[in-house]
């Protein structure tokens, strides 16, 4: 009797261990939020996604807390946005996580940017050219047909890392896309009036915006990606902003707000403020309605809206 | 078909690059003409891959630019003005398709070279001119830091950091770290710095301000160098621990009381153990907090006027603490935020004011510290300032205490310029001192953990 309740016992404790192992979720860790709402798109129920940056950071210098390592540390995969867009602070939580599986070419380290174009590859890699991305401009997230193939890269990722599941993030992915789709509809009949307007950004944080939108990047206010200007170059900046009559000065809400401003009212350019990532602002919950507010405040702007 | 050559043109670019490429292989020096012919086979074989593909996404062209069939009955539009647009974006669409396509092979193709698997090089420079009241004005060039790193295999990572001063050239780090050993654990080898409090682990051109704080020039001996190993354990919880457990010849790169090159009983070893934590107070406000212990059972001491070594000292207790306030908002932490940072050591060692066959030992206790806030006023700009207390770590001479004000002007990323004014108050020497750095980093920088 009592070795009949112990099997009983242990057959009872071992269904319910199954049924909490079967219960665990795939833990995601990405870098921005957008990479994160693509995953919670493509996983679903399967996956339990955090992100490190919160969408106000600027990407280039998410601060490197040890807090991020222990999330990295219990993570089944990492998501990067990728073409070195993380280089001030993931490569070194990597190595303080000691999670071999998503160490770069590990099975759990899943580039978003597999599939990109990426824009702006220079030709010649040289520091006298500022911060340089050998690889190209890493901001594509703020275009969504990228982020399409961006979403395709977290699905292939988790297919590879989870074939069981395959299956699931595909049906997923293709419900995600056909989503996306429509919206980029939407955006590219709506962006109709972007189309041909000249912007200078702060940092070339919207290349990929205005290639996709028919807008004409015309300069930076950093003087390179990632150095700050010099007085000279602000001044000349602006002559050729008048000269070219750019229509937008657009500064990341990342980045300082009176040199922006200060360009913006020399030129007579309209001043436009832009989150680069979902979550930058309280209107970008997720990575639809991120684009969706670019999209409206750029034309709001161009329309002659605040 | 017009269209179809600007579609091409990608793959013809990549073409030419994977064949400039396999030309440029055959100059690399250094290789036996059977690992070049292998290499050549490997690249021929990649290359044929790559013409089948690109055969395939031309079929796939041809397809796709050929006129569709129009359904009988059917009204073709005579001129539609929307068919330019969908031309166009199918033509980006086909050429985005390709490159993506080819993509893969190009980076494997890439990924064959010899010299892909250098390692990463930087260079970084450090020179200050200074102007002390009593020891007059000098041009110091400080270092010329030349750092290489790179991955080992899939278990180990390798970096070395080779200094060149006016002192000479030396090894200041060499180190194999792993990557890959279970239960969060990981181990280093070599000539490394200890993983002793918070500064000691900075190479001089890393720290905040321009010189090295004096306790820990005095007490840990400059930069903790050591020879040894070190394992550092990551504590499974969600609060983050470290727990780092070290056994090295002697702690400190100045730290001339102990021979670093002399075999030697297990007791005359230094043993290091330090955990560490981190508390996220909000969003923008964070403190790091760590002990570290280094204990030397033997240290073969120096009479007190440190000319003649005694044989079978007494031993060593090192002890630290070290805390850190970060402040960083999130949105704006390219350029605002503050950094309060502190570290408190204490040393207890027994010294022999005798002679080497009369000994007479006496246990002295010393403690210093240094304390330093700096804040960030926008992407260039950081004042600080640093204040420093010292006791003699042997206790002859009086405290030392200096005051420094400190600018530091952040050309970009990659260059820095420093201004810094210290009154240094030691025994016998109370002096004003002034310091301009000027510091660069050539080719590779990585920002690592230990530097945050």
């Amino acid at each position: 009797m009592t070795r009949s309740r112990i099997l009983c016992l242990a057959l009872g404790l071992m269904l319910v261990s199954r049924a909490i192992d079967a219960e665990e979720k795939i833990k995601v860790v990405t870098t921005i939020p957008d990479l994160a709402d693509m995953t919670r798109n493509v996983g679903g129920d399967l996956v339990d996604v955090t992100s490190i940056a919160t969408g106000v950071e600027d990407i280039h210098a998410v601060p490197m807390k040890p807090s991020f390592a222990v999330l990295l540390n219990r993570a089944d995969v990492v998501v990067l946005l990728g073409l070195e867009a993380e280089h001030a602070f993931l490569p070194a939580l990597l190595e303080a996580a000691r999670n071999p599986r998503i160490l770069r070419d590990g099975p759990g380290y899943i580039d978003a940017s597999t599939f990109i174009t990426p824009l702006e590859v220079p030709a010649r890699i040289d520091r006298s050219l500022g911060d340089q991305h050998p690889m190209g401009n890493p901001h594509y997230n703020v275009d969504p047909v990228q982020g399409k193939a961006a979403a395709r890269a977290i699905a292939d990722g988790l297919s590879r890392n989870y074939p069981e599941h395959a299956t699931i993030f595909k049906q997923n992915l293709d419900a995600y896309l056909a989503k996306l789709d429509a919206a980029i509809a939407r955006w590219e009949a709506e962006a109709a009036p972007l189309k041909g307007k000249k912007l200078v950004s702060y940092h070339p944080d919207l290349i990929y915006f205005a290639e996709r939108f028919g807008m004409e990047p015309a300069g930076t206010i950093e003087i390179r990606a990632g150095v700050d200007p010099t007085p000279s170059h602000i001044a000349e900046l602006e002559e050729r902003m008048r000269r070219e009559k750019v229509d937008l000065v657009v500064r990341e809400l990342h980045y300082p707000a009176g040199l922006a401003e200060t360009v913006a009212q020399a030129t007579g350019a309209k001043l436009v403020e832009l989150p680069v990532m979902s979550g930058g602002s309280p209107e970008t919950r997720d990575y639809i309605s991120f684009i969706d507010y670019n999209v409206r405040t750029m034309l709001k702007a161009v329309a002659g809206g605040a | 078909m017009r269209s179809m050559l600007s579609n091409r043109r990608p793959v013809h670019v990549a073409l030419g690059t994977v064949v400039v490429l396999l030309c440029g292989a055959t100059r690399v020096g250094g290789q036996t003409p059977q690992e070049l012919q292998q290499e050549l086979k490997a690249m021929k074989a990649q290359l044929q891959e790559l013409q089948e593909k690109m055969k395939k996404q031309e079929e796939l062209i041809e397809k796709l630019s050929a006129p569709q069939p129009t359904p009988a009955g059917a009204v073709r539009p005579a001129a539609a003005p929307a068919a330019a647009p969908d031309q166009e974006q199918l033509e980006k669409r086909v050429t985005e398709n390709i490159i993506q396509k080819i993509q893969p092979s190009l980076a494997a193709a890439n990924k064959t070279f010899p010299s892909q698997f250098n390692p990463a090089i930087g260079l970084i420079i450090d020179s200050v001119g200074s102007y002390k009241e009593n020891e007059r004005g000098n041009f110091e060039f400080r270092s010329a830091e030349l750092g290489l790193s790179a991955n080992i295999d899939p278990f180990a990572r390798g970096y070395a950091i080779i200094n060149g001063t006016n002192d000479g050239v030396e090894v200041e780090e060499a180190a194999i770290v792993t990557t890959s050993l279970p239960y969060n654990l990981t181990v280093k080898g070599g000539r490394f710095f200890a993983d002793f409090g918070r500064l000691s682990k900075f190479h001089d051109h890393d720290l905040p301000f321009v010189n090295r704080p004096v306790v820990l020039d005095q007490y840990v001996g400059g930069e903790s160098q050591a020879d040894g190993v070190e394992a550092s354990y990551l504590a499974p919880f969600q609060q983050y621990l470290t727990l780092t457990l070290g056994a090295y010849n002697k702690l400190g790169a100045d730290n001339t009381r102990v021979d670093n090159t002399v075999p030697r009983d297990m007791s005359k070893f230094t043993y290091l153990a330090r955990p560490a934590t981190f508390f996220d107070l909000t969003d923008a406000n964070s403190i790091d907090l760590g002990a570290t212990y280094a204990y030397t059972p033997k240290v073969d001491t120096y009479t007190a006027d440190n000319m003649e070594q005694i044989r079978n000292g007494k031993g060593r207790h090192l002890a630290g603490v070290d805390i850190t306030y970060r402040y960083t908002p999130l949105s704006q932490a390219s350029y605002r935020g503050l950094i309060w940072g502190t570290e408190v050591l204490y040393n207890r060692e027994d010294w022999n004011d005798g002679t080497d066959t009369d000994p007479v030992f006496h246990r002295t206790d010393a403690w210093g510290m240094y304390s330093y806030v700096e804040a960030r006023l926008t992407r260039r700009y950081y004042p600080g300032f640093l204040f420093d207390y010292a006791q003699d770590i042997s206790r002859v001479q009086g405290d030392t205490k200096a005051y420094s004000p400190y600018f530091t002007i952040w050309a970009s990323e990659f260059q820095r310029l420093r201004a810094q004014y210290t009154y240094f108050d030691a025994p016998a020497n109370h002096e004003s001192q002034f310091f301009l750095q000027w510091t660069a980093v050539l080719g590779s920088h990585v920002h690592g953990f230990r530097d945050r």
